[in-house]
């Protein structure tokens, strides 16, 4: 097969001219296989951080969560992977929390306990 | 197939991440099991219930676990019956999680219908509300 715009010999089966890459026969359409996307909405570690951290911070995130599985059903998947930005957020400040605080009373009563004794 | 951490991370560093909270876990419950937090004085009580004087929705968390973890299944039931229910599902969703980054696939997924969420924290907040009424003491 020759090339339509140098005249370069090319083997039957090349998709582009070898010389001028020039297209020789229509590119094959681009086979879309994607799985379907999975928009983490961060229950779990919500759930984790309402029950351990002391600190009623993981409601928000459990709110979020909500919004995230709304928002697949409707089909609005970037208002979903944003409330699930905003679940995994919440859930970072309550565990950010939770142990800041958890630390600092920790602290403050050992101190308090060994000044009683 | 998206994972929660970015697919671009070598293996190594997905079992390392994974293994620093896999090993806090396993100490938390090796310390958990042998110490009781009734009664053992390095376990801060809740600030939340210092502070405000009501139980929060996590209060009795670590007491539970510790009579869990030594057979008491009744007695932790007592303590945080949220935390009993959701134990499993918590779980079942962590072990997913860990198992999707390292092997790169998690266990089945379960899609919660939004109203399900709705009522977990429906559920939360009640039982939040509910255990700092006087009711919740003759239960």
């Amino acid at each position: 097969m020759f090339c339509s715009k140098c005249g370069a010999p090319n083997d039957d089966r090349t998709w582009r001219c070898v010389q001028c890459h020039t297209p020789l026969r229509a590119v094959p359409p681009h086979v879309a296989f994607d799985p379907p996307e999975v928009i983490p909405n961060y229950l779990w570690r919500a759930i984790v951080c309402t029950v351990f951290c002391c600190v009623p911070l993981g409601i928000p995130a459990i709110f979020y969560a909500t919004q995230v599985n709304t928002k697949i059903v409707r089909g609005d998947l970037a208002g979903a992977r944003k409330s699930s930005k905003r679940a995994r957020m919440w859930c970072w400040i309550a565990f950010g929390c939770g142990l800041a605080v958890n630390l600092f009373y920790a602290v403050l009563l050992s101190i308090l306990f060994n000044r009683v004794r | 197939m998206q994972t929660f951490l970015p697919t671009k991370l070598r293996r190594a560093d997905r079992i390392l991440i994974v293994s620093v909270p896999a090993a806090l876990v396993a100490i938390a419950v090796g310390v958990l099991r042998v110490f009781n937090p009734a009664t053992a004085w390095f376990f801060p009580p809740c600030p939340f219930r210092a502070l405000t004087g009501y139980l929060c929705p996590g209060c009795g968390t670590l007491r539970a676990l510790h009579q869990l973890l030594n057979g008491h299944v009744g007695a932790a039931f007592k303590l945080n019956p949220l935390m009993m229910v959701l134990l499993p599902c918590v779980g079942y969703a962590g072990a997913s999680d860990a198992l999707e980054a390292v092997f790169g696939r998690g266990l089945p997924r379960v899609f919660l219908r939004p109203v399900y969420i709705w009522m977990l924290l429906a559920i939360i907040i009640l039982f939040w509300i509910g255990r700092n009424t006087p009711l919740a003491a003759r239960l």
